[in-house]
């Protein structure tokens, strides 16, 4: 039999009034995922984060962590999940990030000199031990953001919710926050991981939800993800000296898809292959027509594309 | 970081392990409090001029229109010095119990509180245990500030029989204070009602005139305040001559107020926090 999943939702729904913020809403993160919710504002991520760490309860459907029913948000359970909240605002801004952290750590059942240690580790762990005395309102974003981090390592949770932890970072202290989120998945920590940064999903996540207006859209590998709905788009770069005309290159492309001129004195051209096309075959076709392909690359994000077509509204 | 299973810190569980979680609140507050140094003070300044004002507001007022205590005549300023004492805890104890969950709320920090294996009464005494403890210290230095500075015949004796009245009567003021809070998680506001209920409480405890002043209705509703109850006894601990059995029959009188009084505001706080978790909007403020 299988173990069970880390992170289980069932149909869950929630209403606020008379608006349906989440949808019958289904997931199954086992343990050592990184499993990205996916979607626009409003589309339910932050409720779906609220209702698995027990801060909302389901006006419908059942949450299980860890094999345990999570419906009565029992403390035990409590221990053992790591939240990291979007937003600055979940931190004691007068008092230092050692203090916050002995504090927290001492609400985990930690005893004091046990605490002090972890909170020391973990601030080692995010690169903020020089920064242990500095009052947290000193702290720039993306200090605070490694801050949260450290909280949840705190106590090794096995399960982790993290909502948009990185919307409002600079790349680099994002790459900083993703690598610290997979150190943990590899350690066995089942993660979910809210966002709308779709370009960090690929090497990072494992799965992907999307949800758009509450509802489940997609769910499946990254991958998949960027398959399912891809719009592929390329830029050509074509030799001045071997370059038919526009209508030529157009007949010449037949069912491979269209062209379009993009920069007609860099002779640069946009390539739109149809559904089930391949783009070799559409290249060899435009060489066949007398074009001369010098570079080619991908237009955008095929992700980026996948995911504006997916939570478009209907 | 290297990929290796990490060392999990013993954790405590259990009631024993909550009350432990209590230090780790008291010494965050009282951090915040010191690193709000210019508040800290003038908070004490104000309070010292509140002395001096009852002091010269005292030189008008006929010490044979006051009660006697014990069988000792007293002055305007000894009179009203214990209910300036009470009436001002009372009003910051109420104020800080209720505005307590309120700023956790405001800073964002109720949230993270709550993901954390903490009850929410461990939360909820957490949050108030400093001013539970730094307002009463007050008080008391605050009594023997004024009786050292204008010369006020307080009995020290007095002190362990008026500390036991104040004990009994501190779970009447938190759990109006836990009601409170209560009520502001629902409604977001709650300022106002700390005011007026502290004023009422105030007004019907004799902190700054004899009871006998109000219309004989009123006064004899005003004999079952607790707070008119406390300051009672503490004046005759303090001024008279009531020892530590008279303290205690105060106790008693005032026990049964306190109890009810905590035990119904702790039931409305937890009303209150699971109506916020069932609509889903703790984090609103």
């Amino acid at each position: 039999m299988d173990p069970p999943c880390a992170i289980e939702a069932d149909t869950v729904s929630r209403a606020f009034g008379d608006q349906e913020v989440l949808s019958r809403v289904s997931l199954a993160v086992p343990a050592g995922e990184i499993h990205a919710v996916l979607g626009r504002n409003g589309a339910g991520k932050t409720t779906l984060i609220r209702i698995l760490s027990g801060l909302t309860t389901p006006t419908d459907g059942a949450v299980r962590l860890l094999g345990e029913d999570a419906s009565g948000n029992p403390r035990a359970l409590r221990g053992r999940v790591g939240l990291v909240p979007s937003g600055d605002r979940s931190f004691y801004l007068r008092l230092s990030g050692l203090e916050n952290l002995l504090f927290f750590a001492r609400l985990h059942g930690m005893r004091k000199r046990a605490a002090r240690r972890r909170a020391g580790e973990t601030l080692a762990m995010v690169g903020l031990e020089d920064a242990a005395r500095q009052r947290v309102g000193h702290y720039s974003h993306g200090m605070q953001k490694r801050l949260s981090i450290a909280r949840a390592l705190l106590t090794t949770p096995p399960v982790l919710l993290v909502d948009e932890a990185t919307h409002d970072l600079d790349p680099h202290a994002a790459e900083v926050v993703r690598a610290h989120v997979r150190e943990l998945a590899d350690r066995g920590t089942a993660t979910i991981w809210a966002t709308q940064r779709i370009e960090e999903l690929r090497g990072f996540a494992d799965a992907v939800t999307v949800l758009r207006e509450g509802e489940t859209v997609f769910v499946g590998s990254v991958s998949a993800f960027a398959d399912a709905v891809a719009v592929r788009s390329h830029l050509l770069r074509l030799a001045p000296s071997h370059r038919p005309g526009t209508s030529e290159l157009r007949t010449s492309l037949a069912g491979h898809g269209s062209i379009e001129v993009v920069d007609e004195a860099e002779g640069d051209f946009r390539l739109t292959l149809a559904p089930d096309a391949v783009l070799g075959d559409a290249v060899a076709a435009l060489t066949a027509a007398g074009a001369q392909v010098t570079a080619c690359r991908e237009e955008g994000s095929e992700m980026l594309d996948a995911f504006i077509r997916l939570t478009e509204s209907e | 970081m290297s990929a290796q299973p990490y060392v999990e810190a013993p954790r405590r569980w259990g009631t024993l392990a909550e009350f432990a979680k209590l230090p780790a609140f008291l010494r965050r507050d009282l951090l915040t409090a010191l690193s709000y140094r210019f508040g800290f003070v003038t908070g004490w300044i104000a309070l010292g001029l509140q002395a001096v004002l009852f002091y010269f507001v005292g030189e008008l007022v006929d010490p044979g229109a006051l009660p006697s205590y014990g069988g000792h005549d007293v002055t305007y300023l000894e009179f009203a010095i214990i209910g300036i004492a009470l009436g001002g805890f009372t009003a910051l104890a109420l104020g800080r119990i209720s505005a307590g969950i309120r700023n956790e709320q405001l800073m964002g920090t109720l949230e993270s509180l709550l993901v954390t294996p903490t009850s929410p009464n461990t939360i909820q005494i957490g949050t108030v245990l400093y001013d539970l403890v730094y307002v009463p210290v007050r008080t008391a230095l605050f009594l023997v500030f004024t009786t050292l500075v204008f010369g006020l015949d307080l009995r020290a004796a007095g002190l362990p029989a008026a500390l036991l009245v104040l004990m009994a009567f501190i779970p009447f003021v938190w759990g109006l204070g836990v009601a409170n809070a209560g009520l502001v998680l629902t409604f977001r506001r709650g300022a106002g009602v700390v005011g007026f209920g502290a004023m009422i409480l105030t007004l019907l405890s004799g902190a700054y005139f004899p009871l006998d002043l109000l219309p004989g209705w009123l006064a004899t509703v005003a004999q079952y305040n607790p707070l008119a109850l406390t300051i009672d006894s503490m004046r005759e601990s303090l001024l008279g001559n009531a020892g530590t059995t008279d303290a205690l029959v105060a106790a008693a009188e005032i026990l049964p107020f306190s109890v009810v009084s905590l035990l119904g505001g702790l039931w409305i706080f937890r009303l209150a926090l699971r109506r916020e978790r069932r609509l889903g909007t703790i984090g609103l403020y």
